[in-house]
């Protein structure tokens, strides 16, 4: 399944927001969608869904500040 | 289909996202939304914590800095961490200005009877009290961060999680220990290590919003000096050490009243210690139209850790003569909450 798919879908199932809630560019925090605990809960999805084990030095804006970066991050841990 | 509340569990027909169907039970229930609690995370967690807790340092002064509010929940969890885990640990608690007399004496016997060592910290009280205003009259917190908690509740957690972790690095205690329960907190984050400054960036829209009013003083309540920031190299495990046990309330009340836990009488139906918690949710409803305690409660019926009966109690279970107290103590009139305007989806 596409990776961005995929997550908009676990937002939109675990955080009670519709798909055109969310704005894919801007932090899910700053939109008011998660809090810290929702940062947990998604990388936790990205352990189940791509085995990705994220270190607490990885949970960065870099890697978690929108959708499109987590995507990025996925990305990059795969390839 | 519309209803006021689920026929099988609590949750409010205003709850984001619900809906019911012919029967009346709601669409959490039905599981047709994910609510990211299921056995296996728990069972991934309790292994974390056994291999995590072998680690623990012989060094250290303590293991773990535990968050003890002096509530059942937060009794029974330092119970379990000194008795069952056999760490050393430091309780710290907030005190508000809010905490029952009851619960400050249940904080002092049971800290005596386990043996371990205590920090009470309270913040200046007119400046927790802006704080609290301002979560009332200001939108501090996103909605979406708002489901199963008051404003009101998260800006004395966020103080109490800073300030934990801040007598954790000074300390060079590995792991925090929190009382939350599965509910109150997704089960994917029973363990969980974050890292400091994208948090403390991502709060600075909430903390601006509550420097405005309550003053910039305040930020040391929520943030960690930049010199302590500076030094750290790894940051502690933070676990919630009750999501792990399967147990009621009636259990946890009887597992604790021996080392000196009582119930206090002059709390609302949804705690155990705090006096303020009454008001915090009174001002939830009026903005959401349902209890910050919905979701938590409504796990524990599914789990069968709770009747339906008994989770209504709860949330019914609201005295207007605390609620007024704590409005007279805040300086807040009735008039002034019936001006706030409902964000309702």
């Amino acid at each position: 399944m596409d990776i961005k798919y995929a997550l908009v879908e676990f937002l939109c199932k675990n955080f009670m927001v519709d798909e055109d809630e969310i704005d894919l560019n801007e932090s899910l925090i700053d939109q008011g969608i998660i809090d810290s605990f929702g940062l947990v809960e998604i990388s936790a999805f990205l352990e189940s869904a791509y085995g990705i084990v994220t270190q607490q030095e990885q949970m960065v804006r870099d890697n978690f500040g929108s959708v499109h970066k987590i995507v990025a991050y996925v990305e990059r841990w795969r390839s | 289909m519309s209803m006021d509340r689920c026929t099988r569990c609590i949750l409010s027909g205003a709850f984001p996202g619900i809906s019911f169907d012919e029967n009346g039970v709601c669409s959490f229930c039905r599981d047709e939304i994910i609510a990211s609690t299921d056995a296996t995370a728990v069972d991934e967690a309790r292994k974390r914590v056994d291999a995590l807790f072998s680690q623990k340092g012989v060094r250290v002064d303590y293991d773990a800095v535990i968050c003890y509010s002096g509530g059942k929940d937060s009794t029974y969890t330092l119970k379990q961490a000194v008795e069952k885990y056999r760490l050393k640990v430091l309780a710290f608690t907030l005190d508000n200005g809010f905490i029952s007399p009851t619960a400050f004496a249940n904080i002092r016997r049971v800290v005596d009877n386990l043996g371990v060592d205590h920090i009470l910290f309270r913040p200046a009280k007119a400046v927790f009290n802006k704080i609290i205003r301002t979560c009332v009259f200001e939108k501090v917190y996103l909605p979406g961060s708002l489901r199963r908690i008051s404003a009101g509740c998260y800006a004395c957690i966020s103080m109490v999680n800073n300030l934990a972790l801040r007598l954790a690095l000074e300390k060079k205690a590995p792991f925090i220990i929190a009382g939350f329960t599965l509910g109150q907190i997704p089960a994917n984050a029973i363990i969980y290590q974050n890292n400091y400054r994208f948090l403390a960036d991502s709060r600075k829209r909430s903390l601006d919003i509550l420097k405005t009013q309550a003053g910039p003083e305040i930020g040391k309540y929520f943030l960690l000096p930049d010199d302590l920031v500076d030094s750290v190299t790894t940051y502690p495990y933070t676990i919630n050490l009750l999501c792990l046990e399967e147990v009621t309330e009636e259990q946890i009340v009887a597992a604790i009243a021996p080392i000196g836990w009582q119930a206090p009488q002059d709390v609302d139906g949804c705690s155990s210690n705090c006096r303020l918690n009454v008001f915090n949710n009174y001002v939830h409803r009026l903005k959401f139209g349902y209890s910050p305690y919905e979701l938590e409660l409504s796990h524990l019926i599914r789990n069968n850790l709770l009747s339906r009966s008994e989770a209504l109690e709860k949330v019914r279970k609201q005295p207007q003569d605390q609620l007024e107290s704590v409005m007279r103590h805040l300086q807040i009139t009735k008039d002034q909450l019936l001006q706030i305007v409902p964000v309702r989806k």
